[in-house]
């Protein structure tokens, strides 16, 4: 029940008669705040907690790390498990020896030179497992007499706690795709992943079953080549108590809902971690701790008007050789494909920009181990 | 008395209409050096002659060497020449000193009648009374004359065409500097010495009226007066502008309608919200914002009066027109200190708007038409002189915007309105006046066929007058006004759902005007509102939605005020009103409340019990007294000084966590967690006439204190929030600030220049850190702009061509900036500085309006008008909100203008 809607529509207002113009705000030097964040999973597996600086406004987002922290942490029998730093600024649990348990309740203790900083016990709540993960064709262009249709895809996610344990639900997702260069090169074929970089939550208490139908996850449009070969989506499902979500919630509402008329006034948000020496200083983040379930979608469907990022590759033709790689000549690299199938056939000699002729320019060769073909 | 009026003998030139030749008596002694006494006396001796006149004027007075053989008239010309002395001869041998004032004979047509109605005749039909020419009307008994004492003149003004009430009329007297304002029904009251007298009756919009009196006793004077849409030539109006000295009350401003009808526009619609927004101490947070903030308070703590009932969302179309349809308005006050203790309920300021009752003579209509909105009205009697209607609706055609917006998810949008207004009066008798009035608003808008947005106000006013004398009047209304929303969706079937929000009041209110004596107005009377709040409930939409209904408990709550005030005027130069209104709030059951542990904040986790109330069992009551005092220390004739304090307490809430009032904010009452708001305001006012009294100075100073108000946690959803308490923080608010208004208010050329200089500062009270915002500092409150500057200019240039512009400045409003970017996990997010820590720029706008009037032949079938409007014509980019977005992982900022280029619009009207 956002003001999203309404806020798009006003913006539609503002384009006949309004205008949105870009700017830096003028602010005092920025705050250097603490930053916590991770996860402490009911699964045998590494789980981390990042301890980092926030930034400045303007500047490219990376984390700054914070080194040599102590981190602990301890569940409801007082028991303290240690965390190690690795690399600098993310602590670790030893995936052999911690895993947390359903009902437990967990407190994260940071120490950093002389200041201590605490979160309130956490409780793990049980997850259920995603019931499905489907998608639906999305017709974008009508076929027409300029050319032939578009189409592209959503994602969606049903699920469903029959034992209506897990009330507050939290996902991210991670998508794997595959896609080929035109030409038989040595990177020719390369697999992309990226993260989630939006909060996806839901309060199924509202319903009278802790059930999630047809939950909007991604919409890949006719602007990228996802869907060209074999699309993949990893989505993770968390459980969260009511606090939790009240933290994403409104995290999502100061860093989502914005640009319209009604702008919700963005507020501080509070940590469920405190300093203990100074009860007022500000910190950012949240220890999360969730059960977790995860499940994985595959698409090989074809899809219709998928754009080749490689059509403008143009290529020449040229006889002999053997198969060479030469890097060089301003911006361009040659590539002379070796035609070794047939003696009698020409070799082709192409001129292309690395893109062409390099999958890893954007993407990794290394095939992920649970690709299908 | 500081002043002794030896002024009786007038009776005898009553109605005389004939100037008589005068009399010269040639003066034989030897007057140099005699003073005026013994000139009078050896005048009165030597010829059939009687002076009047008072003795102080002419204490000094001594007579000089005049040349030649001279008459009495002829001596008292030189001897008055240039000192502002005057007399007058009638036929019957008196002579007549005035001090400041002179007394002439009317020049005017006899075409040109006045009419006169004597006392207890209100309707002013009685054709007897017509008297052509110059009238000087006899009131009371001739032989009171010499009387001492003051004497109360009272009577009611109509307008002569439609014969309603003219509320807010001035009546004023020039030789005394006295005058008062037409009370709701037309009544005026005024308590003067006995003497003869020119008094002028005289409101924006209607022709001027002056009748000459001889008051010897208390009486009535009913008066009708023409209205002068187009002004056909300018009055000239000297001495009896200086109303607003008289006023009791600081901070009361009138709004008349046809000024505001010349005002330059938006999208071609008159808008009385925006028209507000041009008198000091209104502000707004910016263009497309539902609310005004009046002297540093929240939108939700302006009354909005309509047919007496409070309209509860006051805007159409996201704020860009005001819910009221201009057409219906007679004249609109703005109370933003200085509040009468009949009104209650709300903090800083009330909007009382006045509906016109309709023509009770003949049927006329109005018609407009702009790109975005057409509007109508018709009014007529039912029955001639005795039954009226008025009739008016307006909607909108914004859809084909949409149409032309690219992006197909908007072009399947939609957004529309309409309201209608109807009203019928009946003068049942003389003494007898009924009204029933009804309003319906409604607004839908629906992004992408997917979520859909309406909303409606409703109010429904039965009103009944009843006049027990001409010195006590009643009046009492019966009405309900309810405010409610919907939103639904139905993308996916299985999670359709209609959320909705409900308030709806039912008001009882009683008021008595009483007039005992000469020198007090005594308003008094009860007020009782019901209030049923539906605070949320999200139910199912269709059968194979799986959505749990979800209703969160209503709030029930009666609230009973009696209040009494006094107008009471204590000498010539001091009045004062003293009102207290008693007000009282019952909440009622049924109602499960959650106490919380006071030793934390309110969570879950700190819920110790909880109270369970059945049907009609009082859980909270609030009371309390509020006291409104003013005082009008009038320093001379054209300047006073006022003071008031103004208690005030409110018991509904608009929770709104966003910048400007949404259409989906919800309305809460007062309950166990959720205190009453009390707001105290000081104010001080000079007021002087300037340049002739052609121009109103003032200038005036506040200071504002409220307790208990409401704020917010962070981030928070409002809908559908059944422990609202938990994420509510209290807080505190003051705000101060100084009011300088330069007016204009007639003449071909009008103008006026106010500035304001404000302060509204907000402080969390609470004890525990979560709660404490900005660390429990003070911090501006979002619409704190400092410096308001506002320029209005006016210019009749014919009576087919107006032009006017208006011009406003202002300091721009506290705003959160991001300050600090981090991640968690892969998502960019940014912290902010602490609350309102910065400003966006300052604004700036110019509008021009230009109206051509068809010509105006009164035979004509239809009076045509068009109104040319630019809107922002400097086409300053003012900055309405800063937003942030993440792009490839920089967070970037950007400027949201909403009217960020002139925007030009032209409406045709017509009057019919």
């Amino acid at each position: 029940m956002k003001h999203k809607y309404l806020i798009i529509l006003v913006i539609a207002l503002s384009i006949i008669a309004g205008c949105i113009t870009e700017f830096i705000p003028e602010t005092d030097e920025a705050t250097n705040l603490l930053v916590v964040e991770g996860v402490i999973t009911d699964q045998y597996r590494t789980n981390m907690i990042k301890v980092s600086r926030s930034l400045p406004l303007g500047k490219f987002v990376s984390p700054k790390p914070l080194k040599g922290c102590q981190v602990t942490i301890t569940d409801e029998n007082n028991i303290v498990y240690t965390l190690k730093e690795s690399p600098t600024g993310t602590y670790r649990t030893d995936s052999t020896r911690f895993c947390g348990h359903i009902g437990g309740k967990y407190t994260l203790k940071i120490v950093t030179g002389n200041l201590t900083y605490v979160s309130s016990p956490m409780e793990m709540v049980p997850v259920p497992p995603v019931d499905s993960l489907f998608y639906e064709k999305v017709v974008i262009i009508e076929e027409n007499e300029y050319g032939r249709p578009e189409e592209g895809c959503k994602i969606y996610l049903n699920t469903y706690d029959p034992e209506q344990k897990c009330l507050f639900y939290r996902w991210e997702f991670t998508e794997t795709w595959e896609f080929r260069l035109p030409f038989a090169v040595p990177n020719a074929v390369c697999w992309i992943t990226k993260p989630s970089q939006e909060i996806f939550i839901r309060n199924t208490s509202i319903y009278d079953q802790s059930r999630v139908t047809k939950l909007p996850l991604i919409y890949i449009t006719n602007e990228t080549d996802r869907l060209k070969a074999i699309y993949s989506l990893l989505v993770k499902q968390y459980s969260m108590t009511q606090d939790e979500y009240n933290y994403w919630e409104k995290l999502q509402n100061v860093s989502q809902n914005v640009g319209g008329l009604y702008d919700v006034t963005p507020m501080t948000i509070s940590s469920n971690i405190r300093n203990l020496n100074d009860p007022d200083e500000l910190i950012l983040g949240y220890f999360s701790v969730s059960a977790v379930s995860e499940k994985r979608l595959f698409i090989k469907d074809k899809f219709q008007g998928v754009p080749n990022f490689y059509y403008n590759c143009p290529g020449d033709t040229v006889f002999g050789g053997s198969f060479v790689h030469i890097e060089g000549l301003g911006s361009y690299v040659w590539v002379i494909e070796d035609n070794t199938g047939s003696i009698s056939n020409p070799f082709r000699v192409v001129t292309y920009s690395k893109e062409c002729a390099d999958c890893t320019t954007r993407g990794t060769t290394t095939r992920p181990s649970y690709w299908i073909e | 008395m500081k002043v002794k009026y030896l002024i009786f003998g007038l009776l005898a030139m009553a109605i005389s209409a004939m100037a008589g030749a005068q009399e010269r008596y040639p003066v034989k002694w030897d007057y140099k050096g005699q003073s005026f006494t013994e000139f009078v006396s050896k005048c009165e001796v030597s010829f059939p002659v009687r002076f009047f006149y008072n003795e102080e004027w002419i204490r000094d007075y001594k007579l000089g060497d005049y040349e030649g053989e001279l008459t009495v008239t002829d001596i008292l010309d030189s001897l008055f020449l240039g000192k502002s002395m005057y007399y007058y001869a009638d036929d019957h041998q008196n002579i007549v000193i005035t001090k400041g004032f002179a007394i002439k004979k009317s020049e005017k047509a006899a075409a040109e009648q006045e009419k006169y109605i004597p006392g207890n005749d209100y309707t002013g039909t009685s054709e007897e009374n017509k008297i052509a020419g110059n009238v000087v009307v006899d009131i009371g008994n001739p032989s009171d004359k010499n009387k001492p004492g003051n004497v109360v003149i009272s009577g009611y003004i109509t307008n002569t065409d439609t014969h309603e009430a003219i509320a807010g009329a001035t009546v004023f007297i020039p030789r005394l500097s006295a005058g008062t304002i037409s009370n709701e029904y037309g009544f005026y009251n005024l308590t003067v010495p006995r003497g003869s007298y020119s008094l002028r009756y005289s409101f924006i919009g209607m022709k001027e009226r002056v009748v000459d009196i001889n008051l010897y006793g208390a009486g009535e004077l009913n008066i009708e007066m023409k209205s002068t849409l187009v002004p056909l030539k300018e009055t000239v109006i000297s001495a009896d502008k200086n109303v607003t000295l008289q006023r009791f009350e600081v901070g009361v401003e009138r709004i008349n309608i046809t000024s505001f009808r010349l005002m330059p526009t938006a999208m071609g619609e008159s808008d009385i919200i925006k028209s507000i927004l041009l008198i000091p101490g209104v502000q707004s947070v910016g263009e497309g914002s539902a609310g005004f903030n009046v002297r540093g308070g929240s939108a939700d703590q302006n009354l909005i009066l309509l047919y007496s009932a409070p309209v509860y969302n006051s805007s159409h179309f996201f704020g860009f027109f005001s819910a009221v349809n201009s057409d219906i308005i007679k004249d609109v006050t703005l109370y933003k200190g200085g509040i009468p203790s009949r009104y209650g309920g709300r903090l800083s300021s009330v909007l009382d708007i006045i509906p016109r009752e309709g023509n009770k003579r003949e049927f006329i209509g109005n018609a407009g038409i702009s790109p975005i909105t057409t509007h109508v009205v018709v009014e007529g009697p039912i029955k001639k002189d005795t039954i009226s209607y008025i009739l008016a609706g307006r909607t909108t055609y914004s859809n084909w915007i949409f149409g032309l917006i690219e992006n197909p998810a908007l072009r399947n949008s939609m957004a529309s309105f309409y309201d209608i207004n109807a009203r019928v009066a009946y003068d049942i008798d003389k003494k007898n006046k009924a009204d029933l009035s009804a309003y319906h608003s409604h607004d839908a808008f629906r992004f992408n066929s997917d979520t859909t947005y309406k909303y409606e106000n409703n109010i429904v006013t039965l009103r009944w007058r009843h006049f027990f004398s001409s010195r006590f009047f009643s009046g009492i209304s019966l009405n309900n006004s309810s405010y409610k929303y919907d939103i639904s969706s139905e993308r996916v079937p299985q999670e359709s759902f209609i959320l909705s929000h409900k308030i709806n009041s039912t008001n009882l209110k009683a008021d008595l005007n009483w007039y005992p004596g000469s020198r007090n107005e005594i308003n008094f009377g009860a007020d009782l509102s019901r209030y049923e709040v539906l605070p949320g409930s999200f139910v199912p939409k269709g059968d194979s939605s799986i959505v749990q209904s979800d209703v969160i408990a209503r709030q029930r709550a009666l609230e009973p005020a009696l209040y009494i005030e006094d107008k009471f005027i204590v000498t010539d130069y001091l009045s004062v009103n003293a009102g207290l209104r008693l007000s009282s709030y019952f909440a009622f059951g049924p109602q499960s409340i959650l106490i919380y542990d006071p030793s934390y904040t309110k969570s879950v986790s700190s819920v110790i019990d909880t109270l369970n109330f059945g049907k009609l069992d009082n859980y909270k009551t609030y009371a309390g007294p509020e006291f409104r005092l003013s005082a009008n220390l009038r320093l001379n004739d054209n300047s006073s000084f006022k003071v008031n304090y103004n208690r005030t307490r409110q018991y509904l809430h608009l929770l709104s966590n966003t910048i400007s009032i949404s259409p989906s904010d919800t309305w809460k009452l007062s309950d166990y967690n959720l205190k009453p708001q009390v707001g105290d305001q000081f104010a001080a006012g000079y007021y002087r006439m300037l340049n002739k009294n052609k121009i109103e100075a003032s200038a005036e100073i506040y200071f504002k204190e409220i307790k208990n108000l409401v704020d917010f946690k962070g981030g928070t959803d409002l809908i559908m929030n059944t422990n609202i308490e938990r994420d509510l923080v209290n807080v505190e608010g003051k705000a101060y600030g100084v009011e300088f208004l330069l007016k204009k208010p007639e003449g071909r050329l009008r103008w006026s220049v106010g500035y304001t200089y404000s302060r509204t500062l907000i402080k969390s009270t609470s004890s525990f850190s979560e709660e404490r915002i900005n660390g429990g500092k003070w911090f501006p409150a979002n619409y704190d702009k400092p410096h308001d500057l506002i320029l209005t200019l006016n210019y009749l240039y014919s009576r087919r061509i107006s032009f006017s512009a208006n011009y406003t400045y202002s300091s721009g409003r506290p705003v959160t900036y991001p300050v600090a970017s981090y991640k968690i996990g892969d998502i960019v997010l940014t912290h902010y500085s602490e609350r309102n820590e910065y400003r966006l720029p300052y604004y700036s706008r110019l509008d021009l309006s230009l109206k051509l009037s068809g010509n105006l032949k009164s035979k004509k079938i239809a009076h045509p008008h068009w109104i040319f409007s630019l809107y922002n014509a400097l086409g300053r980019e003012n900055v309405y909100s800063v937003y942030f977005k993440n792009e490839k992982n920089v967070i970037k900022g950007y400027m949201l203008s909403v009217f960020g280029r002139p925007i030009p619009s032209v409406s045709f009207n017509f009057d019919f």
